[in-house]
């Protein structure tokens, strides 16, 4: 871990502020032609926006000393976890739930430093039981793929 | 004695083949769960409800697993904790102290065994304690009007925000992120969409289960990644799992006073397993004084945290079922559960769902004799599983989410906000927010906006309504208190965690 200034944490209370000054923004359009309670579809919405303001405030006033975000290599293992995971979710109907789950066990696998072998024995293993339990006893479908039943 | 009939008529249920399955399965599933790292209860109940739902189970059923895991789960924390010194949840890091300090001795099985038989004492009388005032409290529950539930609401979350340890403000912003949450599809009075995004699958709303295992599962997975050794741990050795009876003796009272505290604050919205077991290490610290060898590897410092927080675990069963609004986050996703279920928790369920109700508690005394009968012999085969490396456990875990949340509405999209609220999960972890917060606001949210309003109409506009009857200004007094009363807590448990000398590493995460 290394450790930033309170940088890191003033900004994270400007952007806390600032989706909290949103939230109110777009709670004022929410307008309804005749209101079937006094307390309408606006009065939580502007209770978590101020919320979110002054807490976002007070971070960017009295940051943390020090805030421990993850080394640079570690940050590129989470990313690559995160994209493979928006990839998994993009490609599953289209190749499937069979094959993207082997493929995403496998790269999450290889991310904790496994063996890539192992990694794709552990997600075929686990697709074909996943399928089994969902599908075979649940009954629950899970995509097949479109490009394979086209 | 008409709770005992009632108890005798849940055993009925509770011993049906099916529900015994369910119960024993339940609380390996808990015990496996609350050893492992990186699952914990909230996700494992998250990743079951939708197989639950497809499998069409009946409710008492569903709630005798999904609870046999939540309780189940205190056991096998306590496993990792004194043998690894890795609790896995802030209840048990009181745990630690003396646990591993008899691990340390060669006494870990002597430490096991004591854990396992002070969750038993724990669970076994706190279940006693549910049994009796459920009942009472939902007979006083049903004065409850909307002003009431709205201000119990605005407890149960300050509650927890104030009891979520470090910076009330950055709680109290993830309490309103869940609200935000909580505001998002269609506006179920006035029927006009909010914060959908011009996007079709939002106007349903957010789905807690796909919310839980984004801000839970997944950022710890990220988490995970950024430990670098992909080594497995090594488990001290442990020898037989079995205390003699004078130690066992020594610790009776310790146990006893220790589920009744924890029971108590167990009840209370927000405090949970961590109050409860760090109020119950220093009690028996104090009465222990000279005679006792505490954080030098005392059998009582392990059955004070053990009894307590399994008692607190049960205790926090009650607020759930008989107000209907839990205090913790794994209490609201059992409360999503519920509801997903065509349940509704409150003070008309015992009497509206006696089976459900009184299945459940006598199930719980069914599976907390499991747990016994399974963690003295079986800790062994338990420890195996902590030797599976890290680089299997881990994506096998995640696939299982994901397959949960997929299964939610059959959507690929529910996989895109998984991996938002994993990335978004992880930041708050990064910067001090207490995740546990925002799955309360999202479940709890709709529930609280409903009160209002209907308090609202049913005033025509008069605000004071909220603060009309002693009950709501008890509840509106009770949520002021719960705000001061961590600074005077936080000391108490400062200093303990100092003299734990625990790694800030291991990082336990803040729910229990």
């Amino acid at each position: 871990m290394s450790s930033r200034g309170s940088g890191a944490d003033r900004a994270a209370g400007a952007v806390l502020a600032l989706a909290g000054v949103a939230v109110g923004i777009e709670a004022t359009t929410f307008d309804v032609a005749f209101l079937t309670d006094p307390v309408g579809p606006k009065a939580l919405p502007f209770l978590v926006a101020i919320t979110c303001t002054v807490a976002g405030v007070h971070m960017l006033m009295t940051p943390r000393e020090a805030v421990d975000l993850p080394p640079g290599d570690a940050a590129t293992r989470m990313a690559a976890a995160a994209g493979g995971f928006l990839a998994y979710a993009a490609a599953m109907p289209w190749i499937g739930f069979f094959l993207s789950t082997t493929l995403v066990v496998a790269g999450l696998a290889y991310l904790f430093r496994g063996p890539w072998k192992g990694g794709l024995l552990a997600g075929l293993t686990l697709s074909t039981a996943l399928w089994l339990l969902f599908v075979r006893v649940l009954a629950l479908p899970l995509p097949v793929g479109t490009l394979w039943t086209r | 004695m008409d709770s005992l009939s009632q108890l005798l008529h849940g055993f009925g249920i509770a011993l049906q083949p099916l529900n015994v399955g369910f119960a024993l399965g339940g609380v390996a599933v808990g015990t496996f769960v609350g050893m492992l790292p990186g699952i914990g209860p909230i996700n494992a109940i998250a990743i079951l409800i939708p197989v639950i739902f497809a499998a069409g189970m009946p409710p008492e059923s569903a709630l005798i697993l999904l609870v046999g895991v939540y309780y189940g789960s205190q056991y096998g924390n306590s496993i990792s904790t004194i043998l690894l010194n890795v609790p896995g949840t802030a209840s048990a890091v009181v745990t630690a102290i003396d646990g591993h300090a008899m691990t340390r001795d060669g006494r870990g099985g002597p430490a096991l065994a004591i854990s396992a038989i002070a969750s038993f004492v724990g669970g076994t009388l706190s279940i006693f304690g549910l049994v009796l005032f459920a009942p009472v409290l939902a007979t006083w529950a049903i004065r409850f009007g909307p002003a009431e539930y709205f201000a119990l609401m605005v407890f149960a979350f300050s509650a927890l925000s104030s009891f979520a340890g470090g910076s009330l403000m950055r709680a109290l912003a993830a309490t309103a992120f869940g609200l935000w949450l909580a505001t998002v599809g269609l506006d179920p009075n006035s029927a006009i969409p909010r914060y959908t995004f011009g996007r079709l699958q939002l106007l349903d709303g957010m789905d807690f289960v796909v919310v839980t295992i984004g801000l839970f599962a997944v950022s710890e997975v990220f988490q995970l990644l950024e430990e670098t050794d992909g080594g497995r741990a090594t488990a001290a050795a442990f020898g037989r799992v079995a205390v003699s009876g004078r130690e066992l003796a020594r610790s009776g009272w310790t146990m006893i006073r220790s589920s009744v505290l924890g029971f108590l604050v167990g009840v209370l919205p927000g405090a949970g397993g961590t109050i409860a077991s760090f109020l119950a290490y220093s009690t028996e610290e104090r009465i222990a004084g000279a005679s006792g060898r505490f954080g030098r590897g005392d059998v009582r410092g392990v059955a004070a945290p053990e009894s307590a927080n399994n008692a607190a675990a049960n205790g926090a069963m009650i607020p759930l079922l008989t107000l209907g609004v839990p205090g913790s986050g794994t209490t609201a996703v059992l409360l999503g559960a519920l509801l997903g279920l065509g349940v509704t928790p409150g003070p008309l369920l015992l009497e509206e769902q006696p089976d459900l109700f009184w299945g459940l508690a006598a199930s719980m005394y069914v599976g907390n004799a499991f747990l016994l009968l399974l963690n003295l012999p079986m800790v062994g085969v338990f420890v195996r599983a902590l030797q599976v490396p890290r680089w299997i456990l881990i994506p096998s875990v995640a696939a299982l989410a994901f397959v949960a949340v997929y299964a939610v509405n059959g959507s690929a999209f529910d996989l895109v906000l998984m991996t938002l609220f994993g990335v978004v999960g992880y930041l708050m972890r990064t910067f001090d927010f207490p995740l546990a917060p925002v799955v309360l606001g999202l479940v709890l949210g709709p529930l609280m906006e409903k009160n209002l309003r209907r308090a609202m109409a049913l005033s025509g506009g008069d605000w004071g309504v909220l603060f009309d009857s002693p009950i709501a200004l008890v509840l509106w007094g009770l949520a002021a208190l719960s705000l001061l009363a961590p600074l005077l807590l936080r000391r108490v448990s400062e200093e303990l965690a100092d003299s734990a000398g625990l790694a800030e590493a291991s990082g336990p995460s803040d729910e229990d």
